[in-house]
């Protein structure tokens, strides 16, 4: 049984519900915020997540990011070396899915080469009869990137917990090859 | 020149910020090069090693996986909270091989701490710390 530590770093355009979801992961559905206020500093959520199928864990360390472009930049700093990442865009906006590839690269600045799992996550799924992003195009896009997809809706509480439960595995099996090419290095 | 036999002499591992309990922080100073302790996420990670009495280190040798930026530094106060650094390096990563450091210290403390300020990757191990009087 071990218990890991994850750096999660949550990012996408303004208002495409990324505190939205991740205070109702972290509050299992008994937070939602029903009035939008933007988040121009980062927001540190905690949260731990039973990897499945083991007795291991994860702790997740949610940076919820500002969107908006002109806190963006400071918030970067708060990053760090990011351990995995959670992409998120509007399903009713075709503007915030167009911008995932942007999120992407400046996260990708900040993880120094490593290998960091990542997984995109199209929101406010209960806007269907609104929806201008085709589930198959964002699925292709993700799969591209090497990222897993996910759509949630975070007022309707639907699977906001399925994308960091991905994450939490991706991380957790990272920590198992590591482990095994250290073993094999000292014991071969 | 001697290298310490550390557990037997008393030291032991007094804090660690990973533990799984398969790698844990014990590892690094049972004297088996085929154990390891491994870090579980996220950086900095730090250990202390204490000994039962003020003592006379010389030298250390460190074997380590993908540790890149270490801070080693010695407690100067009788209780454990001010700190002297000793030593700051930059690690050189390897593939296939462990990382192996020696550093000359010249010192005597009853506390070493050793920070991980970031690493080669999401994990890093520590495998054996030897030390020399």
């Amino acid at each position: 049984m071990v218990k890991l530590r994850a750096r999660c770093i949550l990012v996408g355009d303004a208002a495409v519900g990324k505190s939205a979801l991740s205070q109702m992961f972290r509050s299992d559905g008994a937070h939602f915020q029903k009035i939008y206020s933007m988040t121009a500093g980062v927001e540190l959520l905690t949260k731990s997540v039973n990897v499945p199928n083991t007795s291991d864990s994860v702790e997740l360390y949610i940076f919820d990011s500002p969107g908006r472009e002109i806190f963006a930049e400071a918030s970067e700093k708060m990053w760090g070396q990011p351990s995995v990442m959670c992409l998120v865009f509007d399903i009713s906006s075709e503007a915030s899915f167009s911008s995932c590839g942007r999120w992407l690269e400046r996260v990708r600045a900040h993880c120094q080469g490593l290998q960091v799992p990542g997984v995109l996550v199209g929101n406010k799924s209960d806007l269907s009869s609104r929806r201008e992003v085709e589930t198959a195009t964002a699925q292709e896009w993700a799969q591209s990137q090497g990222m897993e997809y996910f759509e949630t809706s975070a007022k309707e509480m639907e699977s906001c917990d399925a994308p960091f439960i991905c994450l939490a595995q991706a991380f957790h099996t990272l920590y198992q090859d590591r482990l095994n090419t250290i073993q094999s290095i000292v014991s071969p | 020149m001697k290298t310490k036999d550390l557990r037997s002499s008393g030291t032991y591992v007094s804090l660690a910020t990973s533990c799984d309990k398969n790698y844990p922080p014990e590892h690094i100073i049972d004297g088996n090069g085929e154990t390891f302790w491994m870090s579980t996420g996220m950086f900095p990670q730090a250990f202390t090693i204490s000994f039962p009495s003020p003592t006379e280190i010389a030298d250390i040798s460190l074997q380590s996986y993908n540790v890149k930026g270490l801070k080693i530094e010695k407690c100067i106060s009788e209780e454990v909270g001010t700190f002297e650094t000793l030593a700051e390096r930059e690690l050189e990563h390897t593939e296939e091989l462990l990382q192996a450091l020696k550093i000359s210290l010249n010192t005597s403390t009853t506390l070493l701490r050793f920070t991980i300020t970031s690493g080669y990757d999401h994990f890093v191990s520590v495998n054996e710390v030897h030390m020399s009087s």
